[in-house]
């Protein structure tokens, strides 16, 4: 096990200093943050100053040698915007998105193993076919639309929740159905597939046979094969929820890490852009070394593979 | 997929059982907890002595000298700072602020006469040394501060303490506006950090800051010891919501007073108010480069523009020929918004045509997402019309950081000629903050000028009084009907959404200068 860890925390050094270096060099080929910051009638002298007080007059090879060294030290340079610490910034709002993508996960994986697990006992019957349905829509829906229909019908019209903020349990409601319900459509099918397989298979015969409970059969032997391919399936969804959380965020007003990386691209504010990747990054590629322990302890194989 | 471990038929064990149910405790535990430090950050129901604001953004920081910027002046001003003087945006008159009097002693020297009893929210008491400290910090720091850029640019101002309630300011340059520029200034306390941005500053306001929990709300309480009226609210609290029909919801559903920054398709319904706002939208033409160079085409793109159909059927506003709106200084009533003429707009594109101009090139609108609502549509209506005028015309829309490399100089090389999508608004309510840099020759913002609109511009900037508002007209009047560089399209409309709960008349300052003093309790009275 532990020879895996090592040798995905060495595979993951590449792809994370891919992220860094092209989230650096990009941002800079959008244009001078003096344009935003300054007034649009300040003199060339003034933006010159802007440049120069900030460092965006160097060369930029020497901007990010600079970089990285600050980021050695675990300084991660000051907002533009808010004149902060960006690292600051970043772990404040990290947080908030922690949360909802926690809740938004377990409540997903917990409903797509009930009801993948119900529609595949029994095949094309009733409880199959809406289950199937009822996924293969919520998989589709695009979650800005379902956003702003939540308030229309729940808050303005039934006035059942409030239409936004973090205050009490009931502002939690709307943000985390809108980010639940496309990784628990996706869920449910991935689910259901694995799980007609598996209860088809020969040691689920031999498990029946031997006077298991139902119960058992479905969840202790078919689910636990069945898991591989929802697990994966479902680190790739939680990755993706970082996508999901920028459109819950900004409509709901939720101070997450989602929201604070789309503002800062496009107010050009470079160090908390690039705080906020870097953290993102090092979280994904922890959730797939997590994901990666998960598949070890479900399937002795992977472990022999890894000791191997 | 088959496990030979699977066949035993008792495959949880008490470990792995333990183990699971440790795990997903741990998973519960760790969620409930952190879950309540994000729902206990964000209270609601502070009872009617509240007001409840839902802005567009939250302010980057509440900075006094970068009180020009919308998302922090629209809290800052006029509630948490104010500044000598004020600008009454209705009338355009200059009003007393912390300022009394001010009178010219040279062309270049000013005397201001300090309000009496002042206090800021720390209880120190506001000087003469206090507004000569503020007007330092915002002119000459390394601040950055936005103030400097917008009002002052080149300009190099000097304030002194004279006694405790005469403050004496000098410029390098005569300056007939200089009160006006100081309604830009917000005074704060020589206790105040001069060598950087400050969050949460101390003023004169009738709002002091009471708690700013960022990425949720910002708080303001009463403050006690305001010079001035006291004002209605006990406290206002401020959150932000970035989608419009989100605010406008939230008015409905009595989850906020006011909502600031709303289009028409937001549904804010009986609750929408609409105001004039001074933001006017324009295309700048290239007229450097051919077709445009040709005065005809100018014209031609004038005619062929649909102001009334944009207002009726794309956005909120009223059809203008000018980039300033009614109240501020150099307004020309006379100047009308150009007719919609299409058989017009034809017949010029034919004649320069033949006198072979090259009207085949193609000319692109280079459009701005959200400069305004519908931004895109408004953009693609020009082009139909100016394609039925005989252009060729593509679009091409840029978020607003790629946007600004087309509207400030030096601009970008091997383009050809464009027609820029823009929005102007005389915040400062004097025609010499839109003429310099929008239509002179060497303007920041200025794709062409000529030397004749350059000394009529020069000419107003030097004059006052009735004068200069002649002079600035007459400048309009010259560049709309002999240079023609813009097609300005229209003033623009804002809407907001009030609760049955709050009296408040919007003006064309509210979007950058919004005064909780003037929203009053529908309950009590009318003052």
């Amino acid at each position: 096990m532990f020879t895996m860890l090592r040798r995905r925390a060495v595979s993951s050094v590449i792809p994370l200093l891919v992220v860094v270096l092209g989230v650096f060099f990009l941002a800079r080929l959008t244009g001078d943050p003096a344009n935003l910051y300054l007034p649009l009638s300040a003199t060339p002298e003034m933006r010159a100053e802007f440049s120069a007080r900030n460092g965006f007059d160097q060369p930029l090879v020497n901007q990010f040698g600079d970089y990285l060294v600050q980021v050695a030290h675990l300084d991660f340079g000051e907002s533009l915007r808010t004149a902060q610490s960006a690292s600051g910034a970043v772990l404040r709002a990290f947080p908030a998105t922690l949360q909802l993508a926690g809740w938004t996960m377990l409540l997903a994986i917990v409903g797509a193993v009930v009801i993948g697990s119900l529609a595949a006992y029994r095949p094309n019957s009733a409880t199959d076919r809406i289950a199937s349905f009822l996924s293969s829509t919520a998989a589709s829906v695009p979650d800005f639309w379902f956003a702003i229909m939540g308030v229309l019908v729940f808050a303005v019209t039934l006035g059942w929740l409030p239409t936004s903020g973090t205050s009490g349990a009931a502002a939690w409601v709307l943000p985390v159905t809108t980010l639940l319900i496309r990784p628990f459509g996706v869920l449910v099918q991935v689910v259901r597939g694995a799980m007609v397989s598996a209860l088809s298979a020969p040691y689920v015969k031999v498990a029946r046979s031997k006077g298991a409970n139902e119960v058992r059969v479905v969840f202790g032997h078919a689910l636990r094969n069945a898991a591989a391919p929802a697990l994966t399936v479902a680190g790739d969804l939680a990755v993706g929820l970082v996508n999901g959380a920028v459109v819950v965020e900004t409509i709901f007003g939720w101070p997450g890490i989602g929201k604070l990386m789309i503002d800062s691209v496009l107010q050009r504010d470079f160090a908390v852009l690039q705080a906020a990747v870097l953290l993102t990054a090092l979280v994904i590629f922890a959730l797939n070394i997590l994901v990666d322990i998960c598949h070890a302890i479900l399937d002795p194989r992977v472990r022999q593979r890894a000791a191997a | 997929m088959t496990d030979p471990g699977s066949v035993r038929t008792r495959s949880t064990t008490p470990i792995r059982r333990g183990r699971t149910a440790g795990a997903l405790a741990s998973v519960g535990v760790l969620l409930a907890v952190s879950g309540c430090s994000v729902a206990g950050g964000d209270p609601i129901g502070e009872g009617p002595g509240t007001l409840r604001v839902v802005l567009p953004e939250e302010p980057p920081t509440l900075e006094p000298c970068d009180a020009s910027l919308t998302a922090t002046g629209r809290v800052t001003r006029a509630n948490i700072t104010e500044a000598l003087t004020e600008r009454d945006p209705s009338t355009g008159r200059l009003e007393q602020a912390l300022a009394t009097k001010w009178t010219r002693n040279s062309p270049t020297s000013w005397t201001f006469t300090l309000r009496e009893g002042v206090k800021f929210h720390d209880d120190s008491p506001f000087t003469a040394e206090a507004a000569a400290f503020s007007i330092k910090r915002a002119t000459d720091s390394d601040i950055d501060c936005n103030v400097d850029g917008y009002i002052f640019t080149d300009s190099k101002i000097t304030a002194k303490a004279v006694d405790d309630t005469t403050l004496e300011v000098t410029t390098a340059e005569p300056d007939p506006i200089l009160p006006l520029r100081l309604s830009f200034v917000e005074i704060v306390p020589t206790t105040t950090d001069p060598d950087s941005r400050v969050r949460e500053p101390v003023g004169t306001g009738p709002y002091r800051i009471d708690e700013w929990s960022q990425g949720r709300f910002l708080r303001l309480k009463r403050f006690s010891g305001y010079w001035g009226e006291t004002p209605d609210y006990a406290a206002a609290k401020y959150v932000w919501r970035a989608e419009g029909s989100v605010r406008a919801a939230m008015v409905t559903n009595n989850e906020a007073d006011v909502a600031i920054g709303l289009a028409p398709e937001d549904g804010a319904g009986d609750r929408a108010v609409e105001f004039t706002t001074n933001e006017v939208s324009y295309l700048r033409m290239d007229a450097t480069r051919a077709p445009l160079d040709d005065v005809r085409i100018r014209r031609a793109i004038n005619y062929a523009v649909d102001r009334e159909g944009l207002v009726t059927a794309v956005f909120s506003g009223r059809p203008s020929g000018q980039l300033v709106s009614k109240g501020v200084t150099g307004y020309n009533p006379r100047v009308k918004p150009w007719p919609y003429d299409p058989k017009r707009a034809k017949r010029l594109v034919a004649e320069a045509r033949a006198d072979g101009v090259p009207t085949d090139t193609t000319i692109t609108i280079i459009g701005r997402t959200g400069i305004y609502p519908k931004a895109a549509e408004a953009m693609e209506v020009v082009q139909d019309g100016l394609l039925k005028a005989g252009l060729k015309v593509k679009i091409k829309m840029l978020d607003v950081n790629a946007w600004l490399e087309y509207l400030l100089r030096p601009f970008p090389k091997g383009i050809g000629p464009t027609l820029l999508q823009a929005q102007h608004g005389n915040q400062a309510g004097d025609a010499a903050f839109t003429m310099g840099q929008i239509y002179g020759s060497k303007g920041a913002q200025s794709s062409y000028g000529t030397p004749e609109l350059d000394a009529l511009t020069k000419q107003a900037q030097l004059a006052s009084g009735d004068k200069r508002q002649k002079a600035f007209a007459d400048a309009f009047a010259h560049q709309n009907d002999e240079v023609v560089r813009d097609a300005v399209m229209a003033n623009m409309t804002g809407i907001l959404a009030l609760s049955s709960h709050v009296r408040y008349r919007p003006d064309s300052a509210t979007n950058d200068e919004m005064r909780l003093s003037d929203m009053r309790r529908a309950d009590r009275g009318r003052s």
